[in-house]
């Protein structure tokens, strides 16, 4: 089991560990995305304020479209976001995704970027096009979860080594990180792994439904409640007033709304569907009530669904965190940084165990050696680039959003490729000092060009502002740290016991 | 060992969706919330007993029988989806 265990872990750590930073990050997803966009200071706008606004937008922009969702604003998020799917697709234009201010309905001006969708989304896309990204994404969790299970079957002295940290042993000590980091986190790696499969399971494991149901759509229908798509009619009727059905929709189903899906707007055979927000409970499937367009009248509000569909939706809301309020946010961020620091001490224990003092590295260790830096040195550096294009990068600027992006992987890559001119050794300290300049220097660029910087920020009262400036300032400091540890010398490495080989079999 | 690794990931994989595919077609499911549960618990677990055979592929000395319990299983249960068909 050892042996598996180190095998799965070290193949898929490297994906796994970018997985984990960006995944981490992505539990302040609009957050980040607001710290992007520094243009807007959007006030709070009830839910049904926002939809009409975006309606009479919609109304304007897209009277003949199929279908339009309106996502509302909440506390963490400031705009509107809305997607059209029109009846004749336009090619001109980029997509149908914008964000709306949520009082005028007009298209917010800020510049133009990912926001926190880039980290979010390379967290289970991994920057590959569908579905690749994806299946290699889940091919990686399979892992974690094979190396997690066996992770636990091969430590047998689980309690007792739950208090051991040895410092300064070379190969011990990475051992004891590696098992502190790994059993101290051990119910959250184990429910965000399994939690995170379940996040695809429809594309991971589709089959059962075919089993039972003529299509997928029927399985939906029945197992979501999800009223059927209506066909438009082609008699015009004009949409009825969506903020006291909003309102409506909130009595009803007990909480603020999120989510205004309208089909067939101006056809007699409109229909509205207006969902929950997340955060009443962990449940990420909220109700839904179903209205008609034309008059108003209330259809139908999505019933008790099947208790596997509710353990579904249970896991799914576990995963995403949408639930947590700001304190449990703080703590599954602190979790998800475990996570990482799990999946590196692993990393770099493979690498401990294998180097022998005196001897030349095989190739292996060598490239091991190599892609630890890579992932772990220089991936940081260039999420810390990323943020730092968006503050650099003209805001007007045409393209800027992709310019981030390839800010962001440009960095990774250009350092990845650098530390060969440095013995490993030594490259560990210069991309972990380079990764620290890079997290440090946000906080600065942001006093620099925009007047949202730590002080006035400070004097506003603006909590996000601060705190996103500190964590930057305090990750830098983190890198620092690393850089100097790493510039130690090589600590003494007991020698390889009998005890801790284990035989490899074909 | 390649094809260790073989059998541990893409057997392991045919096995889980076969079972899946079996248990889901197998539980009894009277009425359509039923039919729900019976089609939604084997997707949901399905990854533990992927996880399961898997590490068993690579933790069994004898790859013979690796083979055989996973190549086989999966063909087998396979073969009994073809002849059950969709539930109707």
């Amino acid at each position: 089991m050892a042996w598996a265990h180190g095998w799965l872990g070290l193949i898929a750590g490297w994906i796994l560990f970018t997985m984990f930073l960006t995944g981490t990050s992505a539990y302040f997803r609009p957050e980040i995305t607001r710290w992007m966009q520094p243009e807007i200071r959007a006030e709070a706008t009830p839910p049904a304020q926002a939809a009409d606004s975006a309606v009479r937008y919609l109304s304007r922009v897209g009277p003949d479209d199929l279908q339009w969702y309106i996502y509302l604003p909440d506390a963490r998020t400031v705009a509107t976001r809305i997607f059209r799917m029109p009846a004749k697709p336009d090619p001109k234009m980029r997509g149908d995704e914008l964000d709306l201010d949520p009082v005028s309905g007009a298209p917010l001006t800020a510049r133009e970027t990912k926001g926190g969708e880039q980290f979010y989304r390379f967290h289970f896309q991994l920057q590959l096009p569908h579905p690749w990204g994806r299946w290699l994404a889940g091919l990686c969790a399979m892992a974690m979860l094979g190396a997690i299970i066996s992770g636990v079957i091969t430590h047998k002295r689980i309690f007792a080594d739950f208090f051991t940290l040895r410092w300064n042993k070379g190969q011990r000590s990475w051992l004891d990180a590696h098992n502190v980091s790994a059993v101290l986190g051990l119910p959250y790696h184990a429910m965000i792994t399994y939690t995170g499969l379940i996040t695809l399971v429809t594309m991971y494991m589709p089959w059962p439904v075919l089993m039972n149901y003529a299509s997928p759509a029927q399985f939906m229908q029945t197992a979501y409640g999800t009223p059927a798509d209506v066909p438009a009619s082609g008699v015009r009727r004009p949409l009825v007033a969506i903020a006291p059905l909003v309102r409506d929709a909130e009595q009803r189903l007990g909480g603020p709304a999120t989510r205004v899906i309208v089909q067939n707007p101006g056809d007699a055979a409109a229909r509205i569907t207006i969902a929950q927000a997340k955060r009443g409970a962990i449940n990420s499937r909220t109700p839904i009530a179903t209205y008609d367009g034309a008059t108003g009248r209330f259809l139908s509000r999505s019933g008790d669904a099947a208790v596997a569909i509710d353990t579904a939706g249970v896991m799914l809301g576990l995963h995403l965190a949408t639930f947590a309020g700001p304190a449990l946010r703080w703590a599954y961020f602190v979790m998800g940084l475990t996570g990482a620091a799990m999946v590196g001490t692993g990393l770099l224990l493979w690498t401990a165990k294998r180097r022998k003092p005196g001897a030349a590295p095989f190739f292996g260790l060598k490239l091991a050696e190599r892609l630890n830096i890579a992932v772990i040195a220089a991936f940081p550096a260039g999420m810390a680039a990323y943020l730092l294009a968006n503050r650099l990068i003209p805001a007007t600027l045409e393209g800027r959003a992709d310019m981030e992006v390839s800010a962001m992987f440009w960095t990774w890559g250009l350092l990845a490729l650098a530390q060969f001119g440095l013995p490993a050794r030594r490259a560990w300290t210069v991309l972990f000092a380079i990764a620290a300049a890079f997290w440090t220097a946000i906080p600065v660029v942001n006093a620099l060009t925009t007047a949202r910087w730590l002080v006035p920020s400070l004097l506003d009262g603006d909590q996000l502002f601060v705190a996103f400036d500190l964590s930057c300032l305090a990750i830098g400091i983190g890198f620092a740290a690393a850089a100097r540890i790493s510039a130690r010398p090589a600590p003494k490495t007991p020698g390889r016991s009998r005890r801790t080989m284990e035989p490899a079999h074909a | 060992m390649a094809w260790r690794w073989i059998t541990a990931i893409l057997g392991g994989y045919a096995f889980a969706v076969a079972a899946a595919m079996l248990t889901a077609r197998l539980l009894p499911a009277p009425d359509a919330t039923a039919r729900v549960e019976a089609t939604g618990w084997p997707m949901i677990l399905s990854f533990l007993v992927y996880a399961g055979i898997g590490l068993w592929a690579l933790h069994e000395v004898r790859l013979g029988r690796v083979s055989a319990v996973i190549w086989g299983g999966a063909i087998v249960m396979a073969v009994t989806l073809k002849l059950l068909g969709v539930r109707p």
